[in-house]
């Protein structure tokens, strides 16, 4: 009896279960087709009157950032009186993540940030929307600078828009070389220093009191993202052209990897890296404080450092052969099940304009991916003297003429992740330089082959 | 039978009281383990169609360098942080166990770790373990030892990680001995030392047979914990130099959700959930060996 009535419960139970599962499931599939099916009847009608709530999630690389992108949405919305955009910025380490678990929970906001090391991979499972003809519409590829073209080209279709570009450039405290009585590092591609006479100027510039270092020359090479645009300046390559192998086993890149090295170790111009990041101090304050005289870090930092009360100045990074550095931005994406397509192509190709990356441009946190920017006339636009430091303008060229970001080339993150686990070994465990290419190359290529 | 009637027994009330319960534990915790075992035998992105793969998953693991390091890691983990973790809490909780002054000052002191976020405590000790400007490699110079990068070297990141973790998890073990000491009546106490027996006597042969039962369950539970270490390595050195301190369940992590290989990660989880198994059944063995009081 017991026994029954226990059975019971369970039985109870598990139809409850079942019951449950197939009823949300099967509501879920029969309202996104309905949905559907009436955008599609809204849009063969032409009635744009049909309100329409939009969700757009994106990462918060500052706060300022996430007021610009609300200010932005502002007056979007005001343009598009029935198109309703919902912002969520979401912390930027989790963010992919988050991404796509909403995908995989069919609840993926329509319109998202991507970043461009993870677009390739997201797009090869199928879930980004196809936006190749209505940006074929308004926009034509070339006139976005090379990288981000080539960046947002996947086989020739297009499936995100490019936000803007970022590259890695060179800051540094104008105060601490004027004290050191060193030249400020050149913002003329043209005359960018050789690395002999960066290494120089960094030890000019690294002050020692006994045994400890009060202040270093320079700071920030060891981040992966910085070295990849020396061995490009080296005429290194990462992988070859179509991204299926690795080419990072050269004389080139090694030569870079043991310069970086160096800078450290031999010089003692440098601090280990994370060193300083440890005591919660993020790179920006480093140079602010005098921690170091020279920063290597993302262009995007301008807009933080412009904001913090010291003589910043930029230039662009030491040269080995050819000045080089590389260039990247997250794109603007769509949801491949979105129930409003022509509204999210709206929205982006409202974050894709001109009046949109410029607002974030004129704060220092983007450079312009648009060849019109960099005219005299276009540069006019968005050239912020507030922000962008005195000789800025010589170094425009630089982030127009910047290369690929490499990883953006490729689908598999582990790679990423490969290399920094043998890099690590590289700087904090005597790994030696041909020992790590070799280690990288024989590694990272049987995740290129999958 | 008829419904009345069933209505009317006891274990039927029980069955329905318990089911907004049992329900729960069903969604929430039967579910996701039986789907995530099944999963250990398919390739699943999350986003494309699910592929049976049958052993192939189980396979690989042992055949990846990467998985083979993180279980050696997590191994070393364990077998430092456990038993260190619990002599030094006995030893805490013996200390604590008198009738000092302001005790309940000190027991409150040494429990504070346990509810702090792991946030704030992973940097508290970056800053500790910082080798230019941090406290440690401070103390260590004033000995006279000059104190290695603990989070930028591959051979001292791992006890770095241990290190919090043993300090972050001592409390609760603590609490736990406490309750246990608290259980032993004095008259065993009387009893040795009418037999004469030394301090250190008592506490061998009195103390610890006594709070054996309190030992199995803390060692258990520590070994649970320490195999499912995440939180500590995630923050502190995100498994790094070189995956020195990357463990199971962060390269699981990392499998799920970053190069999207749901069904290999789900394969890992079912490695280390044996692993635990067998460390449990190895316990429970020793101690019917050994014998409860």
């Amino acid at each position: 009896m017991k026994r029954l009535g226990w059975i019971l419960a369970f039985v109870l139970l598990f139809s409850v279960l079942l019951a449950g599962c197939g009823g949300s499931g099967g509501t879920a599939n029969t309202s996104g087709n309905d949905n559907s099916q009436d955008s599609g009847v809204g849009d063969a009608a032409g009635g744009p009157d049909k309100a329409v709530t939009l969700k757009f999630m994106g990462w918060e690389a500052s706060p300022l950032e996430t007021e610009s992108v609300k200010n932005g949405l502002k007056a979007f919305m005001e343009k598009y009186p029935n198109i309703k955009v919902e912002y969520t910025p979401v912390p930027g380490a989790q963010y992919s993540s988050k991404l796509l678990t909403m995908l995989a929970g069919n609840a993926a906001p329509d319109v998202f940030f991507l970043g461009s090391t993870d677009y390739r991979a997201f797009r090869e499972r199928g879930v980004l929307l196809d936006l190749t003809p209505q940006f074929g519409a308004e926009f034509s590829v070339d006139d976005f600078i090379p990288s981000a073209a080539h960046i947002m080209q996947i086989d020739g279709k297009v499936f995100g828009v490019s936000s803007c570009t970022v590259s890695p450039v060179l800051y540094y405290n104008k105060s601490l070389f004027d004290k050191a009585g060193v030249p400020y590092p050149p913002s003329d591609p043209a005359k960018a220093w050789t690395w002999r006479e960066f290494v120089d100027n960094a030890k000019k510039l690294t002050v020692k009191n006994g045994d400890k270092v009060d202040q270093y020359g320079a700071y920030g090479f060891e981040n992966f993202y910085m070295t990849v645009a020396q061995i490009y300046s080296n005429g290194g390559q990462l992988f070859n052209e179509d991204g299926t192998k690795m080419s990072i086993n050269s004389p080139e890149a090694k030569e870079v990897l043991q310069a970086i090295l160096d800078l450290r170790k031999k010089e003692g111009a440098a601090p280990e890296a994370k060193m300083l990041e440890n005591i919660g101090m993020r790179p920006a304050q480093m140079l602010q404080t005098g921690k170091v005289a020279m920063l290597i870090d993302g262009s995007w930092a301008l807009q933080e450092l412009a904001q913090m009360n010291f003589p910043v100045g930029v230039g662009v990074l030491p040269k080995f052969k050819e000045p080089a550095t590389h260039g990247q931005a997250h794109v603007h994406a769509a949801w491949a099940n979105t129930k409003h397509p022509k509204e999210a192509w709206e929205l982006i190709k409202f974050l894709s304009s001109e009046e949109y990356q410029i607002q974030l441009i004129k704060e220092g946190l983007w450079m312009p991916n648009r060849k019109s920017l960099y005219t005299e006339e276009g540069i006019a636009r968005w050239y912020n003297d507030k922000v962008h430091p005195e000789g800025f303008k010589d170094m425009v060229s630089y982030f127009n003429d910047a290369k690929e970001y490499p990883f953006a080339l490729i689908r598999q993150s582990k790679v990423n992740d490969i290399i920094t686990e043998e890099m690590d070994k590289f700087w904090y465990a005597d790994q030696t330089a041909d020992k790590t290419v070799e280690n990288i190359e024989s590694r990272a290529n049987v995740e290129l082959a999958k | 039978m008829n419904a009345k009637r069933l209505l009317h027994k006891d274990g039927t009330w029980a069955a329905i009281l318990l089911l907004p319960n049992i329900l729960g534990f069903f969604i929430f915790t039967l579910f996701p383990v039986a789907a995530s075992f099944l999963l250990s035998f398919t390739s699943w992105d999350m986003l494309q169609p699910i592929q049976w793969v049958g052993l192939q998953n189980y396979t690989e693991l042992f055949r990846d360098e990467i998985f083979v390091k993180v279980f050696w890691n997590t191994l070393y983990f364990s077998a430092v942080t456990v038993p260190s973790g619990i002599v030094i809490s006995l030893l805490l909780a013996v200390a604590l166990d008198q009738g000092i002054k302001g005790i309940k000052f000190y027991r409150a002191a040494y429990f504070l770790p346990v509810i702090s976020s792991m946030v704030a405590v992973a940097v508290v000790w970056q800053w500790i373990y910082n080798p230019e400007y941090g406290v440690l490699n401070y103390f260590l110079g004033l000995i006279g030892i000059d104190g290695p990068s603990w989070l930028t070297s591959t051979v001292w990141a791992m006890p770095a990680v241990m290190i919090t973790s043993i300090w972050k998890g001592l409390g609760f073990n603590m609490l736990i001995f406490l309750a246990g000491l608290q259980s032993i009546p004095d008259s065993y106490y009387e009893a040795a030392d009418i037999d004469g027996a030394r301090r250190i006597d008592k506490f061998r042969y009195v103390t610890v047979p006594l709070l054996s039962p309190t030992t199995f369950f803390v060692t258990v539970m520590s070994f649970i914990g320490s195999f499912q270490v995440f939180d500590s390595v995630f923050l502190m050195t995100q498994g790094g130099p070189a995956r020195s301190t990357s463990v199971i369940v962060h390269y699981l992590y990392e499998n799920a959700f970053k190069y999207f290989r749901m069904g290999y990660a789900s394969s890992m989880a079912y490695v280390l959930f044996f692993m635990v198994l067998i460390i449990t059944l190895i316990q429970f063995w020793r101690q019917k060996k050994w014998g409860v009081y």
